[in-house]
């Protein structure tokens, strides 16, 4: 038939390659960052001066930095820290971004535009100063990184289901149900909560990378975790004078970065693409 | 015939075949000038897809097999680009509802002048001024700077017809053109289109509405099931149909009805005294007094934006009015009054299955599932439809879905705001059977609202007219 008429599209079953691989990818690497600190004996923090800049595939599988402490541990020491962090970061966001963009949503009127005005504030101060402020309180501190990213982070999370769910609320199936007697818990459950999940883990899934490479450039620029802690931006930043002696070394840390937010981008972007 | 017509275009044999089986099978027609083709048939009945056989445009799943031969060239022996080369340029579709075809963003007169300038290659001075004819032609000289959303759904389909003309096909395929249409506009489209066949053009229609059929003449095509059960010139078919399915698409046409017996009106369920609605500075209608008793069945009718919907809503206390007030019977739980929409896939969740969508409903108003199942019989609603997603089933079983869902409420007023307007004849015809049935039986107490005259002449105890302008009159009828 030619018409033109809005049926719903049932969610493709399973996953497509791209997304497979992204799943796949996440899988070996959350493996590393769990299972790694855990078998890697070596601390990844004890020095051994005389196997500064040790080359890779030697008694170091990976090789060891400028003050010979090993890579491989200082890598799934620092996936775990990035992974979890940046899991923690997504969840401090996407809880309030969601519930306050329900409320919205739902409520619509002044509590709509009150929370309108507070998520343009948000937007309006640059993340980083955010960030950079909180962290003025508690240098090197992971509490103050993790909620200056949250903040910056759950506007996305309550602009996107505040659209999505006064787009529900508007259709004429949500007068019938109210008038067939269902209640708010109900229409919220099985009519808002459907239509917004699946952009809700898409949307996860870029918070979490968006994070990874937040926490990764403060340590670049020296604001955020402070040495010793093995973080990959860190990690970058403190093996860059010694590219010319050990070009590989600087790369591993900056390719688990890259491998990290590729993963969750395929897994969220999928066959969207 | 004597006169031996020249034949434009000829489908010899045509079936069309998916991976599960063939869903159109042996459809042989013709067509030429001043002999117009008019397929008639229920949704699902295949007549798109003949269409779109003959367009080129089939979902890629879908194979055509036989003959078209339009002009002396095999249609289907071409290969896909040629066939979408003659897309506008031979062979023009204008579309459901084209008020949604054409683009928001741009007034009409540019959207027309844009088929001059890259359709035909025209330089834009030329292609202005091509385009300003081409609205002349079809009566909207003035409309040229109107934006979609200020015209009309009539006026829309007009300018679909212009830049029909200004692309120069030859061939136009109407698809249910008058799809959403209240009686006045469907009768100017259809008028529109009889022009365009007197002008020379070729022109086949697709519909569902058998008053179009009549009006255009020429040739006319019945489907069924995929099958060409009926086919023959319009003033024989349509005086002594052969088939059993024309005869009863016919005899659904509202004004073929048996006018209902009237039941007597008992205990008033609603009522409201001085509704005044505005949108703006535009006063819908003001000082409108309407009372509906159990058993009645009360039409209000008018042509499309005159607030006739927006009365029922009133009624239900989904709208506030401006002005007056609303009673309702007050030993009525607020849940007994139930409404049907006009397009029955939006009145459910698209992701909801329709079985535990009713199972929700039974539960929680502690229903038994039994009751559900009698309906499904009551209603001739297959049970494996259960299964399947509002967007799975026709709209006339999902719109006696919506009528089975409201039961479950045991309803005292039933709002049914164009209920059966999407609706092919023969569906509307079972919908409002069941409808009238259950009037009689428990006392329903029914606010039909309609574009559809003949309609609410033969169903309803009272027809309030409604004008466009935004004045009403309660008229009383004779029964």
């Amino acid at each position: 038939m030619s018409t033109v008429e809005p049926v719903y599209q049932q969610p493709k079953p399973g996953l497509g390659p791209a997304r497979l691989s992204g799943a796949a990818l996440l899988v070996a690497l959350a493996a590393f960052a769990i299972v790694g600190p855990a078998v890697i004996s070596a601390d990844p923090a004890a020095q051994d001066f005389g196997a500064t800049l040790a080359p890779i595939g030697g008694d170091y599988l990976l090789g060891a930095d400028h003050y010979g402490r090993s890579l491989l541990a200082r890598l799934a020491h620092g996936a775990r820290l990035s992974f979890g962090l940046a899991f923690l970061t997504m969840l401090a966001a996407a809880m309030p971004g969601v519930f306050l963009g329900l409320v919205a949503g739902w409520k619509g009127g002044w509590t709509e535009r009150g929370l309108e005005f507070l998520a343009t504030i948000v937007l309006a101060l640059p993340g980083l100063m955010l960030v950079l402020l909180l962290l003025a309180f508690s240098p090197g501190n992971y509490g103050p990184l993790f909620l200056g990213l949250a903040l910056t982070l759950w506007v996305e999370f309550y602009r996107v289901t505040k659209a999505a769910t006064k787009g529900v609320l508007a259709q004429p199936h949500i007068e019938a149900a109210r008038m067939l007697g269902f209640g708010s818990r109900y229409i919220l459950l099985h009519y808002v909560l459907p239509v917004i999940a699946p952009m809700i883990s898409t949307l996860s899934a870029f918070a979490m990378a968006t994070a990874i490479i937040a926490v990764s450039t403060l340590s670049a620029i020296s604001v955020g975790l402070q040495p010793p802690t093995p973080e990959l931006g860190s990690m970058i930043v403190e093996l860059l004078p010694y590219f010319a002696e050990a070009p590989l070394h600087v790369l591993l840390p900056a390719t688990l970065i890259f491998l990290l937010v590729l993963g969750l981008q395929l897994l969220a972007q999928g066959e969207r693409a | 015939m004597n006169i031996q017509l020249k034949q434009d275009l000829v489908v010899r044999n045509l079936s069309v075949h998916s991976r599960e089986g063939t869903i159109v099978s042996g459809v042989s027609l013709a067509l030429g000038q001043n002999q117009p083709l008019t397929l008639l048939g229920e949704s699902g009945s295949g007549k798109s897809l003949v269409a779109q056989a003959i367009m080129g445009n089939l979902p890629q799943e879908l194979k055509a097999s036989g003959q078209i031969s339009f002009r002396d060239a095999d249609l289907l022996a071409e290969t896909a680009i040629e066939r979408r080369r003659r897309w506008g340029r031979s062979i023009g579709l204008l579309p459901q509802e084209p008020w949604l075809a054409l683009d928001p963003t741009m007034p009409v007169g540019p959207q027309v002048a844009e088929v001059h300038r890259y359709v035909r290659g025209k330089p834009v001075g030329e292609s202005a001024a091509a385009a300003r004819e081409n609205l002349a032609e079809v009566g909207l000289a003035a409309a040229g700077a109107l934006y979609p959303f200020q015209i009309s759904g009539g006026m829309g389909q007009r300018v679909a017809i212009a830049m029909a003309h200004a692309a120069g096909a030859e061939l136009l395929i109407a698809d249910e053109p008058t799809k959403g249409l209240d009686a006045t506009l469907r009768d100017s489209v259809t008028a529109r289109l009889r022009q365009e066949v007197d002008a020379g053009r070729l022109l086949l229609t697709i519909t569902h509405d058998v008053a179009v059929a009549r009006a255009l003449g020429g040739m006319i095509g019945v489907m069924l099931d995929g099958r060409l059960i009926e086919y023959g010139p319009a003033e024989v078919l349509l005086a002594a149909a052969q088939h059993d399915y024309t005869k009863a698409l016919l005899a659904a046409e509202p004004s073929q009805w048996q006018r209902q017996a009237q039941t007597l009106p008992g205990k008033c369920v609603v009522s409201a005294r001085g509704l005044e609605k505005r949108y703006g500075d535009k006063t819908l209608f003001s000082g409108f007094d309407i009372d509906i008793a159990a058993g009645e069945v009360v039409s209000i009718v008018g042509p499309s934006g005159c607030g006739k919907t927006t009365i029922g809503n009133i009624l239900l206390g989904l709208v506030k009015p401006d002005a007056g007030a609303v009673t309702r019977d007050a030993s009525l739980s607020p849940l007994r009054f139930q409404k049907l929409y006009q397009d029955p896939p939006a009145a459910f969740a698209p992701h909801q299955t329709l079985r535990k969508g009713l199972a929700d409903v039974a539960r929680l108003h502690a229903r038994d599932w039994e009751e559900i199942r009698a309906l499904c019989a009551r209603l001739k609603l297959q049970e494996a439809l259960l299964d399947r997603l509002p967007g799975q089933v026709s709209g006339g079983e999902l719109q006696r879905f919506a009528l089975l869902r409201a039961l479950l409420l045991e309803p005292a007023f039933l709002f049914a705001d164009e209920a059966t307007s999407r609706l092919d004849p023969v569906s509307q015809q079972e919908v409002v059977r069941f409808l009238l049935e259950i009037v009689a039986e428990t006392g329903l107490a029914v606010l039909m609202v309609t574009h559809d005259r003949d309609l609410a002449e033969k169903i309803s105890t009272r027809l309030i007219p409604v004008a466009g302008s935004g004045t009403l009159a309660e008229a009383g009828m004779a029964g």
